[in-house]
């Protein structure tokens, strides 16, 4: 391991520390409110008994920490050593993947979860690390041989890499995660560049396969397509969700109901309120100004991540670091997009703020390699 | 190692078009989170209150019915309901069989209430059972885990303290059907609502009925109540004090125990209904709970008509009673007077038909007096026949109101119907039946033929008779009292009068002395209706026995029993009017109720038959049974 160089602090970024720690607060402040129980004793880990009145909220801040911790090391991890691994990373990831279609635990009709004695994980947070490692090390190892932008024939094995787990995962099924990942390896090729025309064809090649795709779908995944167009159709369904969460979010209002005064979120109306519906929580309690100082924060931690990628001096780092990028940008969009009725319900999390931790750590994890990219820029100048 | 080589890409052009994709995206969400919040925020605002707010009715406690002492007739007592939310059922069909199954009803009307939808809030109870058993509550609670969304309620319910008593001019209550519910008449009832469906109970539903209050309770999305946001109190209905006297009434409901027919005691000089039974009678109780198509057929099927209120709906003809306002007419019109005399032989000659007077060895020679005290027919076929129908038309109609209802307002009323030539001519098709022949003229005057009158109009009638002309509207509500004590509306102490009559007082005092004679003198046809002597308190009055047109015209007891009568007989202050259908003769089997009547108005204790006044004064009558 590359000792630690004294200038690597220099190039720390506290732009992203800072948006990296305060959205994650913020997230507490609302779990604190969309977890509450006023009779909650909250067995912590099945060690401690601790008489706090949300334990999603106190969960969480214990998730936190140890996601700090996880980020640190992200951060000391030296950018070469992604480089170095990230076949392993990815065929590891894959394995595992596997191993969840052949004995994953089923929970809520899907296999998503390895049971590890006590301890649930999740192979397909690995794998999104292990696809945006291995993207960025093809696409940085192969740039477009004229130099400029990709034809199809090179964009074969790129998208070989991203196919193979994203069938795996829409397997399972997961939709969200496997349209995630997709949006997360085509977003690197495309930040390279792609050919005008492969672009065009690509485009209608997936439109033609749209169709027998849909039919490939499972019905309620259909369902939730369908009920996106008219939620009202089936209120007491698969509607159910967005209606109620739309209720949340429009009933805020300007400035909200107030703090844990939200009647959607604290009676129950909405549906999984800690978790994927976080942000309606949001909506309804601090209103519209509450919202968009969320979106402003994200907006903060995507300038602060982009400057970092473009003040990268190698692709590898770069493609790295805007990986990551997609990968919070594209979580942020599908999630909040689908709680206001904009996208289906497909069970992505909000990155920070949703209440779990394979989430929490996953992320953080990449936003410490992030941060170790910033870190390490001046280090590999070109010999 | 090449890839961590400069990259070849303009990195930092490209990191802006990525930046300005994801401004766009957010922009995007914002403006969506602006659409939603603040353009149609208000109306999301509304839907999460809807969501979280349950509507629970209360409902309020019909006002109570009281006699004009201020007695109560009918009040409230708690009840069971059994409600159902089906929204908490997984099975409402399921849950429903097992609910008809514990209590041992047919499944399948149940069933049919779970479709029946109306205008209905999510979890809002839905009414199964009404009124049950204290013993079917405890088995329900007993097994309620089989039940999920089955609740009991304890609402308000009628309690008839004197079971059927004046059950026709009550009324009773029960479920508002659909069709009302879609007439405007009953904008602002939900269905499950009871409401007044006949009688005073109907006509006086807006007052009685008082205000539903209401509940918001919190609930969460499981429906269970976490709360309450504000509850609005319900009001309770107003009382409505009606004219009947209670006492009046039981005697009158007695003595129509086992018969069909109807009583009606009316105070003839301010129109105050203080008695009017019908029989055969309903119990109102019995729509409290569900009523059973068997029941209900009983109610409405055949000769019984026990809905049917035999005062006001009933049309008999009058017999023998319309005598007097024959004479009325033939006196006022002087076409007769007082003192001239017919020979009775016992039957009168038209052409070639024989007219036969009741006692068929005749009267003999007879005055108006004596003509009304034993009930001539022959005196009035030659009266009516001086007299012509139309102008016993114009005095009965047009100036005694008889063939007009009455406008008592509770429930509808038959008009009754007096005949004319005019109306022939405009009823009857062929030529041949528009014309009036003098024959038919006869029956007429006696009160038989196309005439039919209603009991309370005979009260009506004759009441202008003895309260000096006066042809006054009957009333049977004396006052509307709200729950907090204000009047809302009371009957003037004035009685609402149709018209004065231009009698001459002269010929109205003959005919009460005349009708005096019905029940003292000892050939009257009456006396059954008199009080004992020592009270002081004699009685007028006009039996009648109206012959019903019937294929077994053999049977004598086919008659309708008539007597009307007033009292005392020098200040009149109650006429009755008693009817027995298909009793036979009105001495004997109308009298007799109207002098129990009597004597409960005046407060002498029941006298056995033999000691009535008459038979002690001639203890050897000879009890002819005569046709009067």
């Amino acid at each position: 391991m590359t000792s630690l160089d004294k200038r690597v602090f220099a190039h720390f970024d506290w732009g992203l520390a800072i948006f990296t720690l305060v959205i994650p607060l913020f997230g507490l402040v609302v779990l604190f409110s969309a977890g509450y129980d006023a009779e909650g004793a909250v067995n912590l880990f099945g060690f401690f008994k601790v008489n706090f009145p949300s334990a999603a909220c106190l969960k969480q801040a214990v998730y936190l920490l140890v996601g700090i911790v996880v980020m640190g090391l992200g951060m000391a991890i030296p950018t070469q050593t992604f480089y170095r691994y990230s076949f392993f990373l990815y065929g590891a990831a894959l394995l595992l993947l596997c191993a969840v279609a052949g004995f994953g635990v089923v929970v809520n009709g899907s296999r998503r979860w390895l049971d590890l004695g006590g301890f649930n994980l999740q192979p397909s947070e690995f794998m999104k690390l292990g696809l945006i490692v291995t993207m960025a090390r093809v696409l940085s190892k192969r740039p477009p041989r004229d130099g400029v932008s990709y034809r199809f024939s090179e964009l074969v094995i790129p998208g070989f890499f991203i196919a193979v787990p994203m069938v795996l995962i829409a397997k399972q099924p997961d939709l969200g995660t496997a349209l995630s990942l997709g949006i997360v390896g085509v977003g690197q090729i495309l930040f390279v560049g792609v050919r005008r025309k492969t672009l065009l064809a690509i485009v209608l090649a997936v439109l033609a396969l749209a169709y027998p795709a849909w039919e490939m779908l499972h019905d309620y995944q259909q369902r939730r397509i369908l009920v996106l167009l008219d939620p009202e159709s089936d209120p007491k369904g698969s509607g159910y969700h967005i209606t109620q969460s739309k209720i949340a979010v429009g009933s805020g209002e300007l400035f909200g109901k107030g703090y844990r005064q939200g009647t959607q979120t604290q009676l129950e109306f909405l549906p999984e309120h800690t978790t994927d519906f976080v942000f309606s929580v949001l909506a309804e309690e601090w209103g519209f100004v509450g919202c968009l100082l969320l979106l402003g924060l994200f907006f903060g931690l995507f300038v602060s991540m982009l400057r970092i990628a473009s003040r990268t001096r190698d692709t590898f780092s770069c493609l790295l670091a805007f990986g990551f990028t997609v990968q919070i940008f594209a979580h942020v969009v599908i999630n909040i997009g689908m709680v206001i009725g904009l996208m289906p319900v497909v069970g992505i999390p909000l990155p920070l703020v949703s209440y779990g931790g394979s989430s929490m750590l996953s992320i953080l994890f990449g936003l410490g390699i992030v941060q170790g990219v910033s870190m390490r820029k001046l280090q590999y100048r070109p010999s | 190692m090449a890839s961590f080589e400069r990259p070849s890409l303009n990195v930092n052009s490209r990191a802006w078009i990525a930046l300005g994709i994801c401004a766009i995206c957010l922009f995007v969400l914002a403006l969506r989170l602006w659409h939603l919040q603040i353009i149609n925020g208000h109306v999301f605002r509304d839907r999460s209150e809807n969501n979280r707010l349950r509507m629970v009715y209360v409902p309020p406690p019909r006002g109570l019915i009281l006699d004009r002492n201020g007695e109560v007739l009918v009040r409230n007592r708690p009840s069971f309901n059994i409600d159902f939310v089906t929204e908490d059922s997984p099975d409402p069909e399921q849950t429903v069989r097992a609910l008809a199954e514990i209590t041992g009803q047919p499944a399948d009307p149940l069933i049919e209430k779970l479709t029946r939808q109306g205008k209905r809030r999510m979890y809002e109870p839905k009414l199964m059972l009404r009124d049950v058993s204290r013993d079917l509550v405890a088995k329900i609670a007993a097994q309620r885990y089989r039940l999920p969304g089955v609740i009991i309620s304890v609402v308000p319910a009628r309690d008839y303290i004197h079971g059927d008593l004046a059950a026709h001019a009550i009324g009773y209550i029960r479920e508002i059907s659909g069709e009302q519910l879609k007439n405007p008449l009953y904008a602002g009832y939900r269905m499950g609502d009871v409401i007044g469906q006949y009688g005073i109970e109907a006509k006086y539903e807006r007052y009685l009925q008082g205000e539903r209050g209401s509940q918001a309770v919190i609930v969460n999305a499981a429906g269970n109540k976490i709360g309450e946001a504000y509850s609005h109190l319900a009001l309770p209905g107003s009382d409505v004090m009606l004219t009947l006297d209670r006492r009046l009434q039981e005697v009158a409901d007695r003595a129509l125990v086992g018969r069909r027919g109807a009583v009606v005691a009316m105070d003839p000089t301010t129109g105050d209904i203080l008695a009017m039974a019908a029989a055969p009678r309903f119990a109102p109780s019995i729509f409290t709970s569900e009523v059973s198509k068997e029941a209900w057929a009983d109610l409405v099927d055949g000769k019984e008509n026990k809905l049917t209120n035999r005062v006001t709906q009933g049309v008999y003809p009058p017999g023998s009673v319309f005598k007097i306002f024959v004479a009325a007419a033939a006196l006022s019109e002087g076409v007769v007077t007082p003192q001239e005399r017919f020979f009775c032989p016992g039957y009168s000659m038209f052409g070639t038909r024989k007219f036969r007077c009741h006692k068929h060895s005749g009267h003999g020679s007879v005055d108006l007096y004596e003509a009304i005290v034993q009930s001539c027919d022959v005196y009035f076929y030659m009266v009516g026949q001086r007299l012509g129908v139309d102008r016993i038309y114009q005095y009965a109609h047009d100036l005694f109101e008889f063939g007009e209802p009455t406008e008592l307002g509770i429930g509808d009323e038959s008009s009754g119907l007096i005949p004319s030539t005019a109306w022939k001519a405009k009823y009857f098709r062929n030529p041949e039946d528009k014309k009036w022949y003098p024959g038919e003229t006869l029956p007429v005057s006696i009160g038989q033929g196309a005439i039919t009158t209603t009991p309370l109009q005979i009260v009506r009638g004759l009441s202008a008779v003895v309260n000096g002309g006066r042809v006054v509207k009957p009333r049977i509500v004396r006052k509307v009292v709200a729950s907090d004590g204000r009047v809302l509306e009371e009957t003037p102490a004035a009685p609402d009068m149709v018209r004065k009559l231009d009698l001459d007082p002269q010929i109205l005092d003959k005919l009460k002395r005349s009708m005096v004679g019905v029940v003292e003198d000892k050939r009257g046809t009456g006396h059954r209706a008199g009080l004992p002597e020592i009270h002081g308190i004699s009685v007028g009055g006009k039996t009648g026995t109206a012959q019903v047109a019937s294929r077994e015209s053999g049977n004598k007891s086919e008659d309708h029993a008539w007597f009307a009568g007033y009292a005392p007989a020098d200040n009149p202050k109650i006429v009755v009017a008693a009817l027995v259908e298909n009793g036979g003769h009105g001495g004997v089997e109308a009298a007799p109720i109207a002098q129990d009547v009597f004597a409960a108005y005046f407060g002498i204790p029941d006298p056995p038959p033999e000691s009535k006044a008459t038979l002690k004064k001639k203890p050897a009558l000879v009890v002819e049974v005569t046709r009067d």
